[in-house]
């Protein structure tokens, strides 16, 4: 395999590319999934191919194939080119990658348990057992459980000598129930959004979410919304705003507009571009001197974690925003250098057949001091939200609107009423600075986000959030019809 | 692409090697070259092929299932091994019906030679029309140029055998100023069908004519829905609940509705796999037949679409909508029924309101009747007495669909046609709605 990679860099580099990378990835995905007390899917999926990625006079070309031959190797680097010199032909800009990339070495993720070890057997068994508990909850209408499992062994090498291997573990899982009553519907996940978390991590992961331990509460949690009261229309209020709808808000609010392709308009088209252009960069009150978020790709166990990413750069942090102003961008080599900077490493493709692209890696908001208690206790009126039902940012990610699962009144520093149909809105730069309270780490737990669409042709991109619930002051919540 | 002769020697092999009494293999293949530009020039340019062949063996009342793409002997025989063995470890489901029972399929033409075999130049000449157009009018250009086959093959041991072959073509152009944007997107099985100058057109005086916009109030408004909005509005509607999966678990917007008048007499939607006005595919991923669905007829609304395990539930055949391997029914070739009005004509109608290129970022807030909420984007403008007057700042809006299809008060008389990532397709006229609730406006 070393040498049948290799030597493709050097046909690309006869055939004329000023660089070139290529990434082998063979890709393993288990799936299990329990509705209705019938398990629905058993899956094994194996993916395996190659990408080449080459550069000349200033323009890329990309081309893939699911079959690693010397022969097949040849012919898609040849495509690649071929595909690099029509995109030169209308080309003017140069391509500055910065600083020469020639990372070596091997990262595993580090996991306790490997799981695909884990009978497939036991891993029904524990979405079995977590149905049963959902069914028992009468209202309950429908009832879904999941697991999933991926193994990823990725080879990198470029033109410049860099050559990683790596072997990436991810695992996760979740419930959802769905109640319905006579003119209501309602849905509880847990542990979060789309009834899934999930992390670089081992099976060790899946025990430690106790799932079926949480089965009962969460269908529970369901049937009580049905009748419970909606959250006030169309109010300003405080809100204390969970871990978990918390790390959406980071990733849709901060992780996306400081992409700095997204800056230069390069998504344009589709995600959109960013708010925080670079005349922003350390001079921009992005937050409240509360707010600190961090990129950070050796966070493990955020779905951001690994040794290089997809352009040999290694993991490392960035500070993001510090006291509330923002320092920091998700850069790729081309990119950072041209605002004079070198990459922090964020170029990360879905697959052997998808081009890098910049990614968040795991972009947390740091803990702050309060107890959650004592963030109650502190807040005289208001509503707690928490587990994310819905989610809109507008293209330049200031406009958002955001829907959560459940609620709680807050009267006079207590928890109060159960709300149902949660909403909140708000413009981003004008919603963290009005933030004045983050918990403390005994709440901040790391967020997975496995669903993040980008890029055309699409690319389904897996980052990290770690979040601790916090206070936002003065926010319009209840905007629902 | 695999072609037929191939396609069914690899399905045989599957059949064989995965030794249980009901087996059924699928095969698809997605070919796909994707010029893509930004700030007037080309910045990625990516070509992939791949194929994932999925085997589903049964044992009694057991399935399990397996994918893989390698079509060598020994990735096949090690796919079949893997499903055969999950089909073991499951327990018996009794709302499995078992295999469908297939009728041959049709073929239906929507493969186009010069289409699948474009090559980078001929994508990169393309773009280049767009960008030079782009620094004449002051304007940035960002979008892509696609072009590609899609390619599935269905065998089983009940004796189902279909192949289809299709091509895929699209332009996507945003045309930029400091202050505005414009939009178009072009869709078809066929490259030469693509509008090219009149998409450019399209895009660009949007741009140009949305300079400097100025903010409006949210509230209720009359709006105009140009067909990019109108496809957001069907195929969310396809995706929060036109599948029989989501009407059985309570969570779709048709629980309670079908058999009601829920909207204007004036929408009918329907579903039709087998018209070439769509992005046609004439069978599902079990082979099924895809078969005609009225939705919503006259206002009313129907039925849901189905595969064979929701239709076993209900006592009916499938209605050939399992559209990926695993997962529930959906709707994949929409269609709206035309008007009799030109867009113009809308907006003539119309003595104040807003006109609305597109949505963007839209989601579920509730399930009861389809409540969204998105944002506009790329060329928004009021109307006031019948005349688009003046760009306006992006708006937020909270509106059930199921309300705004209710609301509409004329629909437009041309189609449009759009094929979106996955190769589904909506095919669909501009509308006229009344109250449409907007719930903020952005920076």
């Amino acid at each position: 395999m070393d040498q049948l990679l290799l030597s493709t860099l050097d046909t690309a580099k006869v055939k004329g590319a000023e660089y070139a990378d290529i990434r082998s990835v063979e890709t393993s995905q288990e799936r299990f999934v329990v509705r209705n007390g019938a398990v629905e899917t058993i899956t094994r999926d194996e993916s395996t191919g190659f990408g080449v990625r080459v550069l000349i006079n200033g323009a890329w070309g990309f081309a893939s194939s699911p079959e690693i031959t010397a022969d097949n190797l040849n012919k898609t680097t040849a495509l690649a080119i071929q595909i690099a010199k029509a995109s030169a032909s209308h080309n003017r800009n140069t391509v500055d990658l910065g600083p020469a990339v020639t990372s070596k070495g091997t990262y595993i993720t580090p996991i306790e348990i490997d799981p695909f070890k884990i009978p497939l057997d036991q891993k029904i068994e524990l979405l079995l057992e977590s149905d049963k508990s959902m069914a028992a909850v009468k209202k309950i209408r429908s009832r879904l459980s999941s697991l999933v499992f991926i193994r990823e062994h990725k080879i990198f090498a470029n033109t410049e000598g860099a050559y990683t291997d790596q072997t990436i573990y991810e695992s996760g899982g979740g419930i959802q129930s769905t109640a319905v009553g006579d003119s209501e519907v309602q849905r509880r996940s847990y542990p979060q959004m789309n009834g899934r978390q999930q992390g670089c991590a081992g099976w060790e992961y899946i025990t430690s979410l106790d799932i079926p331990g949480n089965s009962e509460k969460t269908a529970m949690e369901a049937v009580a919304l049905l009748t419970a009261e909606p959250c006030p229309t169309d109010i300003i209020t405080d809100v204390i705003i969970g871990g978990s709808q918390l790390a959406l808000q980071v990733h849709e609010s901060c992780g996306h507009p400081i992409e700095l392709d997204r800056v230069f308009g390069e998504e344009a088209a589709y995600a959109g571009t960013s708010f925080l252009t670079p005349d922003k960069l350390n001079n921009f009150a992005y937050g409240s001197e509360y707010v600190n978020i961090t990129a950070d790709s050796l966070r493990t166990p955020g779905l951001g974690s690994f040794g290089w990413d997809d352009e040999g750069v290694p993991s490392q942090t960035t500070p993001i925003v510090r006291s509330g102003q923002f320092v920091g961008y998700l850069m790729s080599r081309e990119s950072a250098s041209t605002l004079g900077l070198t990459s922090n490493g964020c170029m990360r493709a879905s697959s052997w057949n998808r081009l890098p692209m910049i990614r968040m890696t795991n972009v947390s908001l740091e803990a702050g001091t309060w107890s959650l208690d004592n963030l109650i206790s502190d807040t005289e009126s208001g509503i707690f939200m928490e587990t994310n039902r819905s989610w809109s940012i507008d293209d330049r990610r200031y406009n958002f609107q955001f829907g959560t699962e459940m609620g709680y009144e807050i009267k006079k520093g207590k928890i109060g009423k159960l709300l149902k149909n949660c909403t909140y809105t708000g413009i981003t730069p004008e919603f963290w600075n009005s933030c004045d309270a983050v918990c403390n780490s005994d709440h901040w737990v790391m967020w997975g986000t496995p669903n993040c669409g980008k890029g055309q042709p699409g690319q389904i991109g897996h980052t990290g959030h770690g979040a601790s619930p916090a206070r936002f002051r003065n926010i319009r919540v209840g905007v629902l019809r | 692409m695999i072609g037929e002769p191939q396609c069914r020697q690899i399905l045989e092999t599957a059949i064989q090697v995965s030794r249980v009494d009901e087996c059924e293999a699928f095969l698809g293949t997605n070919e796909l070259s994707l010029t893509r530009f930004a700030n007037n020039t080309i910045h990625q340019n990516v070509s992939h092929s791949d194929s994932q062949l999925h085997i589903r063996c049964v044992i009694g009342k057991r399935q399990g299932r397996s994918t893989t793409n390698d079509l060598s002997i020994s990735g096949i025989v090690q796919c079949g091994e893997a499903a055969r063995e999950n089909a073991k470890l499951m327990p018996e489901d009794p709302d499995f019906p078992g295999l469908p029972e297939t009728a041959p399929s049709t073929k239906v033409l929507a493969y186009d030679e010069p289409t699948a075999f474009l090559n980078p130049e001929a994508r990169a000449n393309i773009v280049q029309q767009i960008t030079i157009h782009s620094e004449r009018n002051k304007l940035m250009s960002a979008g892509f140029c696609r072009t590609g086959i899609n390619e599935r093959a269905v065998m089983s041991t009940k004796g189902t055998w279909a192949h289809h072959a299709g091509s895929i073509a699209g332009l996507l152009i945003t045309s930029m100023t400091d202050s505005s944007a414009g939009w178009a997107k072009g869709s078809s099985w066929k490259i030469d069908d693509l509008q090219i100058e009149q998409l450019i057109e399209q895009a660009s005086s949007k741009a140009l004519s949305g300079k400097n916009p100025t903010t409006c109030q949210p509230g209720e408004y009359t709006v105009i829905l140009s067909n990019y909005a109108v496809d957001d509005i069907i195929s969310a509607l396809n995706f929060y609940g036109m599948g029989a999966q989501m009407v059985q678990d309570g969570r779709s917007w048709m629980n309670g509705l079908q058999g009601h008048q829920a909207m204007s007499p004036l929408i009918s939607i329907w579903d039709d796999g087998q018209d070439q006005n769509g992005c046609p595919a004439p069978f599902d991923c079990e082979g099924v037949v895809r078969q005609r669905v009225d939705i919503v007829d006259n206002g009313v609304v129907r039925n849901p679409v189905y595969n064979s395990y929701t239709a076993g539930k209900e006592g009916k055949l499938s209605t050939g909508h399992q559209i990926s391997p695993v997962g529930g029914p959906s709707a994949h070739n929409l269609f709206m029924s035309p008007g009799i009005h030109s867009e113009d004509q809308l907006i003539q109608s119309t003595d104040y309101g807003i006109y609305i290129t597109r949505f963007f970022y839209t989601r579920l807030v509730h399930s009861t009747g389809c409540t969204m909420t998105g944002m506009t984007r790329d060329g928004t403008f009021l109307i006031e007495n019948g005349q688009i007057t003046k760009p306006i700042k992006d708006l937020r809006f909270t509106q059930s669909y199921v309300g705004a299809l209710k609301n509409a008060e004329m629909v437009g008389s041309e189609n449009t046609l759009h094929i979106n990532e996955g190769s589904s397709s909506t095919n669909v006229p501009a509308i006229k709605v009344n109250s449409f609730n907007f719930t903020g406006v952005t920076v």
